[in-house]
Formats: C-alpha cells, sequence, structure tokens
C-alpha cells in the first residue's frame, strides 16, 4: 500500500527532472490538458461524460450555437431556421463549409446524421438528447427540415447543444466505432490522434468557418487521461501540463495561493442529489415508504455540504433540476429543512425506530457521498457503501438493483427543465420512481408550446416528485480551472472547456 | 525435591537454573523480543480501550472543522493529531483503527493456522496418499498471487469487514502448511512418538499431546508473520477501495483518503502509515525474538 504512493512520488519525482527542458509549452505552440475520467468513445453519440462534451464542442458543430455568456442562440451550421408548424423545423444552411476531411458540409449530411441518430435501434447512450426527433428531409442542397415526433419546445436548445452534425459519407463507410478513432468534424479542432481512453491529439482547424465559438489560437491541444489528482497536480507543478479542471476544490483553494496558477471557479448546471427506488424495482426497501425519504431529505445537511465541502460557486437545491433551466421553478419545490431529529421521528413512524440497513452507491466524489453517508447513519441508517464505475453503476441502475445511490446530472448544459427531469421521470430505464402523476404532467410540459403551459406542468411535476421525496436534491456543482499564467481563458458556467476561446498571454 | 530450597545457592550450582529461568533470562536478554512486545502490548491495550481512550467519537463528522492541522504543524489540543477530510478525530480514527488492524490480523492468522496446521501436520504424519494430496494443494496455492486473487474475491464479493477477513484467512495458510508439514516430519520418527504408539495412545493424542508441544515454537513463528501479513494486505486493500468500507477506520483506508491532498497535507497519509509500520515491526521482532528464545537448539 505504502509502495502505490511511493511509486507516483517518485513518478512524479522523475518527471519533475525529466521535463526540465519541456517548460514553456507556449513555444511550441501546444496546450497540455488533463482528463480524469477516461473516456469510452469519442463519437459524441456514443459516450455521457463531461470529456466527451468537451471534444464534441472541440471537433463537431452543431446547427445552431447557444452564446454561453448571452444565452442568445446564433447560427452555427445553419444560418437562419423557423418553424413551419409545431413539429416541423426549416435550417438555411451555411455553404462553403468542409469537414476535417474535405467532404462539404451541406443538406445530406444534416439528413444522414438526424436520420442515424434519431432512430433507437442505432443504440445513441443519451436517448433524450435524440429521441425527440423523427427524421430530417432535404429540400434542396442548403435547404434541410426537421421532423420532430410530437410538439417539442426545447428542440433549438437540444440543437444547439449536443446534436452535432456529422459528414454523411464518411459516418456511413465507418460507423460510431470508426468515428471515435479517427473523429471528423466541421468543429474549432481537428483530432489528430486518438489513444482510447487515454491521449487525444487535436490541431487548429485552419479552414474554420465563421462561427460564434469563435476562431481558435492556439495551434495543438494535446490531452492526456490522468485519473490521479496528484499526479496531475504534480505534472502541473513539473510544467509538463498547462491547465486541469474539475480539481477538487481543497486543492484548487492551495494552488490558488501560488503565484505561477490562475485558478477560477465557475459554477455548472450539474446537480447532486439521492435516488431512491421508490418503485420498489429493487426489492421491498424501506425506501418505499414516502416517510423514509423524506427523512432521509431531512437527515441531510444540505448548507454545511455546500459551505464546507463544495464551496465556491456551489448552491444548495432542492429542485430535481438546475434552477436556471426553463420550466425548474424553485417555488415549486418542496424544501426540507436539515432537522435529524424529525427525520428519526419519520423513521420510526414508518416502523424504523432503529434505523434499517441499506445498500448505499456511488461513482465519484468520495469524498461527498462519505459526507453523505455520515449523516445518514447519524439518524440510524445503517450504509453498505459500493463505490462503482460510473458505466457499472449506471448499468445497475438500469436493471433496476439500486435502492439508494448518489448521483450527479450535468443535463449536457441544457438550459432546459426537460433535459434533466424528463429525462429520470418518464418510466425510462433509470426511472426509480415510476409515478404515472408525473408523466402525465412532464408529457405535457414537454410538447407543448405555450410557455405558460409548460411552466405550468413542469411546477406540478416538480411538486409532486419533491413532495414524495423521490429523490433528495442536494446541491449544484462548481468546477475548479487552473492553469498556468501562460494561459488566457475565462471558464464559462457550463462545465465546457472551450479550447476556441483559449489563447496564449 | 519438594523439601529442597530450589533458591539455595549451592544447591542452584550444582543444578544449574531450571529451564524456566533459562527461559526468563533468554526473553530478557532478547532486546528486539522485548521492544516489540512492549509496542505491540500498547497497541493491544489501546485496541482493547478504544471507547476509553479516544478522545472523540471516530465517526462524528464536522465539515466546519476539516483537516485541521496535528498539534505539532500549530493545530489545538482539541485534535492532537488533527482532523481528516470530514473534520473527523484523526486520533480517534487512528484508535478504533488499531482495532480494525489487529482483528483482521489476529482472526486472518487463527483461520489459516487452522486450516494451515491441520493440512500440514496431517501430511506429514500419515504420509502416502495424504501427503500427495496436500502438497498438491499447496503447490496450487503458491501458485496463486495472493494480492490478486484477494483483489478479485472481493471485486465480487464486496468489500466488507467479514469479507476481508475471510478471504484473507483462507488465503493465506499456504506457509502454516509448510512449515507445520516439515516439523511434523522432523519429530514423527522420534522414539517418544514411538513410545506414546507403543502404550496404544489414540492418533489425535499422539499428535495433540506428543507432537504439538515440540513444534509449536515454530508455529508461533508462523503465526505472527502471517499476522502482519494479512494486516499490510488489508490496508492494501483498503487503500484500493476494496477492503473495509468507510466509514470504518481502518489505516489502509486513512492513507487512501489522505492520499488526494498528499501534496498539501502529507501528514494525513504519514501519521497511519507511521502506525501501520510500527504495528508491523513490532509484530515482526516479536516472532523473531520468539522464535530465537524458544528454538531448541538455543535451549542448552
Amino acid at each position: 500500500m505504502k509502495t502505490s504512493w511511493l511509486k507516483t512520488s517518485i513518478a512524479s519525482l522523475a518527471l519533475l527532472v525529466a521535463s526540465g527542458a519541456a517548460v514553456a509549452e507556449k513555444a511550441s505552440d501546444t496546450l497540455r490538458v488533463a482528463f480524469t475520467k477516461e473516456l469510452e468513445n469519442v463519437d459524441s453519440y456514443f459516450n455521457s461524460s463531461r470529456e466527451g462534451v468537451v471534444l464534441q464542442r472541440a471537433v463537431w458543430d452543431g446547427l445552431i450555437y447557444r452564446d454561453p455568456i448571452t444565452n442568445e442562440y446564433k447560427g452555427n451550421l445553419a444560418t437562419s431556421w423557423e418553424w413551419i408548424d409545431d413539429i416541423t423545423l426549416e435550417f438555411k444552411l451555411r455553404e462553403g463549409v468542409t469537414f476535417h476531411n474535405g467532404e462539404p458540409f451541406n443538406a445530406d449530411d444534416v439528413v444522414y446524421t438526424v436520420n442515424f441518430v434519431a432512430k433507437e435501434e442505432n443504440g445513441v447512450k443519451t436517448q433524450r438528447n435524440v429521441n425527440w426527433m423523427k427524421s430530417a428531409e432535404k429540400i434542396d442542397d442548403y435547404t434541410v427540415r426537421i421532423l420532430l415526433k410530437e410538439k417539442f419546445p426545447a428542440a433549438i436548445e437540444f440543437l444547439s447543444g449536443p446534436v452535432s452534425m456529422y459528414p454523411n459519407e464518411y459516418y456511413a463507410e465507418v460507423g460510431p466505432s470508426g468515428m471515435g478513432l479517427k473523429p471528423v468534424g466541421t468543429g474549432p479542432y481537428k483530432v489528430v490522434s486518438v489513444v482510447p481512453g487515454q491521449h487525444f491529439v487535436l490541431e487548429k482547424n485552419e479552414n474554420y468557418h465563421d462561427s460564434p465559438k469563435g476562431n481558435p489560437e492556439i495551434t495543438n491541444i494535446d490531452i492526456r487521461t490522468i485519473p490521479d489528482v496528484n499526479t496531475q497536480m504534480a505534472e502541473l507543478f513539473s510544467g509538463s501540463l498547462d491547465l486541469i479542471w474539475q480539481v477538487p476544490t481543497d486543492q484548487a483553494e492551495k494552488l490558488a495561493t501560488m503565484d505561477q496558477f490562475t485558478a477560477m471557479n465557475e459554477s455548472t448546471m450539474r446537480v447532486g442529489y439521492l435516488a431512491f427506488d421508490a418503485a420498489g424495482r429493487s426489492g421491498d426497501t424501506p425506501l418505499t415508504d414516502v416517510r423514509v425519504r423524506r427523512a432521509i431529505n431531512h437527515a441531510i445537511n444540505r448548507e454545511e455540504l455546500v459551505g464546507a465541502l463544495l464551496k465556491g460557486k456551489s448552491k444548495v437545491i432542492s429542485t430535481p433540476c438546475f434552477p436556471s433551466q426553463f420550466g425548474c421553478v424553485e417555488e415549486a419545490a418542496v424544501s426540507y429543512d436539515y432537522d435529524p431529529d424529525k427525520a428519526r421521528a419519520l423513521l420510526a413512524e414508518a416502523g424504523y425506530p432503529d434505523g434499517f440497513e441499506i445498500e448505499f452507491y456511488a461513482y465519484r466524489d468520495r469524498e461527498y457521498a462519505e459526507a453523505i453517508m455520515s449523516y445518514l447513519n447519524a439518524v440510524g441508517i445503517k450504509t453498505d457503501f459500493k463505490y462503482l464505475q460510473y458505466s457499472a453503476l449506471r448499468e445497475l441502475n438500469m436493471k433496476g438493483e439500486v435502492p439508494l445511490s448518489f448521483q450527479t446530472w450535468g443535463s449536457y448544459s441544457i438550459n432546459d427543465a426537460s433535459a434533466m427531469v424528463s429525462q429520470f421521470f418518464k418510466h425510462g430505464s433509470l426511472d426509480t420512481a415510476r409515478d404515472d402523476q408525473v408523466l402525465a404532467d412532464l408529457n405535457i410540459a414537454d410538447s407543448a408550446t405555450d410557455p405558460d403551459i409548460r411552466v405550468e406542468h413542469y411546477t406540478a411535476a416538480i411538486k409532486r416528485i419533491t413532495n414524495e421525496a423521490y429523490w433528495a436534491p442536494m446541491f449544484s456543482y462548481n468546477t475548479n480551472y487552473v492553469f498556468t499564467k501562460e494561459v488566457a481563458y475565462t471558464p464559462t458556467a457550463d462545465e465546457v472547456l472551450r479550447f476556441a476561446t483559449m489563447s496564449w498571454n | 525435591m519438594a523439601h529442597t530450597n530450589i533458591n539455595d545457592p549451592l544447591l542452584q550450582e550444582i543444578t544449574g537454573p531450571t529451564p524456566g529461568q533459562m527461559l526468563r533470562r533468554r526473553i530478557l536478554g532478547h532486546q528486539g523480543l522485548l521492544i516489540g512486545a512492549v509496542v505491540m502490548a500498547i497497541l493491544l491495550i489501546v485496541a482493547i480501550f478504544a471507547p476509553l481512550l479516544a478522545p472523540h467519537d471516530p465517526y462524528a463528522q464536522s465539515l466546519m472543522h476539516r483537516m485541521e492541522p496535528p498539534v505539532f504543524l500549530g493545530g489545538t489540543w482539541d485534535h492532537p493529531l488533527g482532523t481528516d477530510h470530514l473534520g473527523r478525530d484523526y486520533l480517534s480514527r487512528l484508535i478504533y483503527g488499531a482495532r480494525v488492524s489487529l482483528m483482521i490480523g489476529t482472526i486472518a492468522a487463527l483461520i489459516s493456522g487452522v486450516i494451515g496446521t491441520a493440512m500440514g501436520v496431517a501430511a506429514g504424519y500419515f504420509g502416502g496418499r495424504v501427503d500427495m494430496v496436500v502438497t498438491f494443494l499447496i503447490n496450487v496455492r503458491l501458485a496463486m498471487p495472493v494480492v490478486l486473487v484477494a483483489l478479485a474475491v472481493v471485486a465480487i464479493m464486496g468489500g466488507s469487514l467479514q469479507v476481508v477477513i475471510a478471504v484473507l484467512g483462507l488465503l493465506l495458510w499456504d506457509r502454516f502448511a509448510v512449515v507445520m508439514r516439515a516439523s511434523t516430519l522432523q519429530v514423527r520418527r522420534r522414539e517418544y512418538v514411538a513410545a506414546a504408539q507403543a502404550i496404544g495412545a489414540s492418533t489425535p493424542r499422539v499428535i495433540l499431546s506428543e507432537m504439538m508441544p515440540n513444534i509449536a515454537n515454530n508455529l508461533i513463528v508462523v503465526v505472527t508473520l502471517e499476522m502482519a501479513h494479512a494486516i499490510l494486505l488489508e490496508a492494501a486493500l483498503s487503500f484500493l477501495g476494496l477492503g473495509v468500507q468507510p466509514p470504518t477506520p481502518s489505516w489502509g483506508l486513512m492513507v487512501s483518503e489522505g492520499k488526494n491532498m498528499m501534496l498539501f497535507e502529507p501528514w494525513l497519509v504519514l501519521i497511519p502509515g507511521a502506525v501501520l509500520f510500527l504495528l508491523v515491526l513490532a509484530i515482526n521482532l516479536m516472532g523473531d525474538g520468539l522464535r530465537d528464545v524458544t528454538a531448541p537448539e538455543n535451549r542448552s
């Protein structure tokens, strides 16, 4: 056990020595970045991780772009768009754009991409991102229509986020696995090499069109997966990394005090919550009783979690969505104040005066999970802690074998409540509540075109979800970005690294 | 003898010291054994009286008081060894962690000792087919890398105190079997064994009351070695997140939890690491010492 950290420190020492010559990569115009998690597949439709979103925004473009600061929708691969009717969107496409492999971008690419991803059997990982589209049809080379399955007002938001355009000929030939190894898009950066899960090298797209994403300045981006935060920091010290992100707050606070680094904190849309198996899919656990779920809600000191552990721009959250999202009405949520006595009383009322024992799953932020566990233990709920990889936990969750878990969801930075509430409460495989009333409200809210009606039904759904305590929403995340003084970058509040807006000082 | 005073100096000069006196003299003259025994005794007392000694509840979380430094790095006496990443008292967790380590070490060594001794003695005593089977099993077991097998089993079964103890207990019997088999073979043909058999003593009686006392010294040494081995393996498994699960205080887990802040707060790793080192060192010193003072060749 000692050897393990000994090895790490020896390795970092060796790096310190070896990298003496490699300091100041500004000279070679290469920005070196670390990812913490392994990215399963670079093809953005076939991963569901934040690292994937970062690469997706760098390598591909969507039809529309939402300015992260003003939240204004701007044309990217499309120059204009209009609703023909409630379920038909027509786009005028930008002319003269080419993919990284030289293939020109036109209506065929849009039609192919939309038809491919909208088909459920093609297995796009996050169905919510694409399953509102029925198909696309070409009007002429630079005019295309996307047909919706039903009314879906958040369409523009989704089209400016996770739905990016792929080259039809290339994608038809290589498919998702080929795209994962040799990604081709229209984005500000093209992919030079991919070592799956480990190493990604990007190069500036010299022919990038006049996109609202801005024109890239830094020539090369070199991304390596380094799972251990200490190793990341050691490499940052030694000058073999220029930028790290998702840095735990404790470390970021220390790094911020050092002169050679800039540490910035930004809020994200990611919400941390406890999911309860209220539907009893994992067996007849105490969590099927609403009093137990409310008790757990009362047992957690959210203020303390945010104030002492998450810090930064994190906030206490009581909604099953991020408050800035359209339809995420904070007033609708029943909030549970920290009251361990009340929690114990509720448990006793539910027939568990001495608490009970339950499996508790988590996949990230072990520290937060431990803190939450400690609150549960304090009111008598004994936890059998299981810490799994994200994909493993997701799998178990889909099979309905998880009674209680600490989950987070970043909504793909989509500023609409449907990206979160509707992802988890519409009786999909990840729905732990399976409430018909919520489903009915969400069905209306997701497809109504009148904003007032949408708000009304999201409000109803949120009220029901929080009153029944299907989840215990707890806090929103923040992300710490730490980079050397040579790098100029202003992080945005959506947990996306935007290489195109980075430059050297 | 009943009437003579054994403290009579004249008599002592004639007969020499009794075996008990000789043993005592050997023990007191063995520094390593004494140091090991004293450290072990202290840790044992700490483990047994943990609830009385710990200044705080080792599970009491106080997020407002996270990672306070120990007193020698500018902390307060309220938390002499500081607090961990959840604001739990480090000293209290260390004290309760001693329980976990010692319990795992003792029980795992006990389980593997019973299995290994039974197999080894049976092989040595009966020989023939039994010996062949046992030797084969030992070879099979030796061919398996302990850490890898333990990791795999714990990964499948899920980590918990009981699983770790069971896995280690069921894996670490090889050295017992090897040593006990060799020792049994040595005493198997001795006259006293033959004598016992000649007067019609049953096999269990021959093994338990004639042979065991004469091979027990080897057993003691292996017990201490395996105890230290089990404690280190538990720490390794817990460090990898597959051993004892939080919030149970375990030294390996404490090192693992402190690891993230290692660059800035190295004491989070150093304190549990040092105690673990001390415990394993003490057990090994004791094992070596016991071998030295009990080995038959040193008796004369």
